[in-house]
């Protein structure tokens, strides 16, 4: 007998979906303005970006990118008191940036200030906001040399 | 809007569990301590409306993101650990946050 249940939901974007339930984040509060929607999964997309997608509105994504990819000198202060996240002492966890997708040739953006923290224990996940300096809600995809060494990579 | 008039050291209760203090005023600018529940999300204003305006923005994505992205990811696979613009390189002119004592 099967105990792998899944979930099927709309995509406006990508059409009918089917997920494992597991991979489920609840994510508590929603996202900063949308409220309401609290349920989403991780899609895949293009490494190391992911879709982050509403299971319960149709037309509700993001770009995602794995928070790690910003080096050490990234710290997101993880909120250990936050009791509905439940994060305890051995925090198994993932940070999760959305990315500001803009039309050309303004900057693609990562929003660094307000990183999706997910417990990867009980699934659920808050977009938290870190209010420093160092932090940027539009922290631009590409340096300068990282934009030169793919332009020179594309001319061989 | 509820709007009370308090002095220093006084206090107003929202509910059982979040408590706003006055505690003092420097020039033009008025100190307020904030008593709650290590869950509630406590933001100035300002921040809070640029994530929310971020969060839309970046909702409004088609999907077919630019190829930026699918550049960045190309990059990304043919280095294998490359990494995203480290944040400790990038001079910080986004932010126009103070930073508060």
């Amino acid at each position: 007998m099967s105990d792998e249940k899944t979930i099927k939901f709309q995509s406006s974007r990508f059409g009918e979906q089917e997920v494992s339930a597991v991979s489920v984040i609840t994510l508590i509060g929603g996202l900063i303005g949308f409220p309401d929607a609290k349920q989403y999964v991780l899609l895949d997309y293009n490494p190391p970006f992911s879709w982050l997608h509403s299971i319960t509105a149709a037309d509700l994504a993001f770009v995602v990118v794995n928070g790690a990819e910003f080096g050490e000198h990234y710290q997101v202060p993880l909120p250990k008191n936050d009791t509905e996240l439940d994060l305890g002492d051995n925090p198994d966890y993932a940070i999760v940036n959305i990315v500001s997708v803009r039309p050309q040739p303004s900057p693609t953006t990562v929003n660094l200030k307000a990183p999706i923290i997910v417990n990867l224990k009980n699934m659920k996940g808050r977009q938290i906001v870190i209010d420093s300096p160092h932090c940027p809600a539009r922290f631009p995809l590409w340096s300068d040399e990282s934009k030169k060494e793919s332009e020179e990579k594309e001319k061989k | 809007m509820l709007v009370i008039t308090r002095k220093p050291g006084e206090s107003v209760y929202i509910g059982d569990d979040i408590k706003i203090s006055l505690q003092g005023i420097r020039g033009n600018q008025v100190r307020i301590g904030i008593d709650a529940p290590s869950d509630v999300r406590i933001y100035r204003e300002e921040i809070y409306l640029q994530i929310l305006e971020e969060n839309q923005s970046a909702a409004d994505v088609s999907s077919t993101p630019p190829s930026d992205l699918g550049d960045f990811a190309a990059a990304w696979k043919s280095s294998k650990k490359g990494k995203l613009q480290e944040l400790a390189k990038v001079k910080d002119d986004t932010s126009d946050d103070e930073e508060d004592s």
